[in-house]
């Protein structure tokens, strides 16, 4: 019977579902995950940055992201395309977020607002970086989907990162005759620099 | 304590549970709603763009050898030092704030504004200390390219300048206004000391690139086109400052799916 109900246990963590008013907990919580990583100074970079990386994965909606940012691309492309399009971009995001994530490593930061876009079911999430010279304010935008939470966008001094990436990713593909494969080859070549730049 | 069969049954259930959502992650399933965006970030004016790319090139690499280890240099000054340099530039910027806050029609934030100055450079000494934001007169800054922007004018095409990097010929417009009319280098240079204008330039140029150093590596290191995400970026930061809305509510949402995430 003891058994039975650790095996209810997991699933009930899997399948609790969240308060909206619960979004910025939630937030706090995996933004201290990452900030912790860059603190914790035995880890190594590459074992840092994949810790982060799947983080990232697991808390931003990245497969959602990268459709969008691949913009009318998307319909021409073959279905193998697009699976190696959306992992390539997945690690294009997390190597973005962990850089950004890198520079407010050793900062103070607080949650200072939540609200909640009732149309489009979206909780933005305001957080301040203090730093000695001034405040940074940075918008999560969060949706929730199947019980639990993902990061839509993050706006950084108003530069929504979501929207930025489509427009570069819109001005590659102009190049490229907007062939999802060919911009692969590029997002693969940048992955390895960014990866390169960030682990040693 | 758990016996091995319970523990394999519960790494079981745990692993099915993470294949079902990794295996649910690999689904890529779209419809044409989640491409529509109103936003048209997509459709900036760049008909110059061969030459901003060699002009943003030429900036990019002073940048990297100048301006950035200078500004690197500059955050590790003491922290009242650097907040010293901010508040006394930003006080020297408020005249030329209150006249765009006036064409604009903003006499609440004009007043505000003028009461800054006389607050910061008399109580904070020069303005070396923000002694207005202390009793509520918090700082709003306003320039020409916004004042022509309420007043309908439209954004032109992109540019990028040399040294003052990314604009639009309504920016540009306003850049050339706010130094031709700015009542303390017309001073400096009626005083036969014109050198202080390119210093006072280089200063605000390194006070304020010392505030993103994070965030430009970040753009630069990651971007596959720097170019494009520094244009979209420009953008977006002066449509925000134009509008004077707060950064939650700037861009409309993206339509972005989380149902097959």
């Amino acid at each position: 019977m003891n058994f039975l109900y650790k095996i209810f246990f997991i699933f009930l963590l899997n399948a609790t579902p969240l308060l909206a008013d619960e979004a910025s907990d939630w937030l706090k919580k995996e933004i201290d995950n990452i900030l912790d990583a860059y603190k914790d100074t035995s880890v190594s970079k590459v074992d840092r940055f994949n810790l982060i990386e799947d983080s990232i994965n697991n808390n931003f909606a990245g497969a959602g992201i990268s459709k969008f940012v691949a913009g009318k691309s998307w319909f021409s492309a073959s279905k193998e395309t697009k699976k190696e399009y959306v992992k390539l971009f997945k690690r294009h995001l997390a190597l973005n977020i962990a850089s950004i994530m890198q520079g407010y490593s050793y900062q103070e930061y607080v949650l200072i607002n939540s609200k909640y876009d009732e149309k489009n079911k979206v909780s933005m999430i305001d957080m301040e970086i203090h730093n000695d010279t001034g405040n940074l304010l940075v918008t999560w935008r969060v949706k929730k989907s199947k019980d639990r939470y993902f990061v839509i966008d993050l706006i950084v001094a108003d530069i929504s990162l979501v929207v930025t990436k489509r427009s570069e990713f819109n001005s590659k593909l102009k190049k490229v005759d907007q062939k999802l494969n060919e911009l692969n080859v590029v997002l693969r070549s940048q992955n390895e620099s960014s990866y390169s730049i960030i682990t040693n | 304590m758990i016996n091995i069969k319970s523990l394999l049954i519960i790494l079981f259930t745990v692993f099915i549970n993470f294949s079902v959502l990794s295996d649910e992650a690999d689904k890529v399933t779209t419809t044409s709603s989640d491409f529509e965006t109103t936003y048209n970030e997509d459709e900036i004016f760049d008909p110059i763009e061969p030459i901003n790319r060699v002009i943003f090139g030429f900036n990019n690499v002073a940048d990297k050898i100048i301006l950035e280890p200078v500004a690197k240099g500059y955050r590790k000054l003491p922290s009242p030092i650097q907040s010293g340099i901010n508040n006394f530039l930003s006080n020297l910027r408020a005249p030329l704030v209150v006249v765009n806050q006036l064409l604009q029609g903003q006499g609440k934030n004009a007043a505000e504004t003028t009461g800054r100055f006389v607050v910061n450079t008399t109580a904070g000494v020069l303005g070396l200390v923000d002694v207005a934001d202390k009793i509520g007169l918090e700082e709003k800054e306003e320039d020409y390219g916004q004042t022509l922007a309420i007043w309908g004018v439209g954004d032109g095409f992109y540019v990028v300048l040399p040294i003052f990097g990314p604009s639009n010929l309504r920016d540009s417009a306003g850049l050339f206004l706010t130094y031709s009319t700015d009542p303390f280098n017309a001073y400096a240079v009626r005083e036969g000391e014109g050198w202080v204008v390119p210093l006072r330039t280089a200063t605000n140029a390194v006070d304020k690139r010392s505030k993103i150093i994070a965030e430009v590596n970040a753009l630069r290191n990651n971007s596959v086109d720097y170019y494009a995400a520094v244009r979209s970026s420009y953008y977006q930061n002066r449509k925000a400052a134009i509008q004077n809305i707060d950064d939650s509510e700037l861009t409309p949402l993206p339509l972005i799916s989380v149902e097959f995430e």
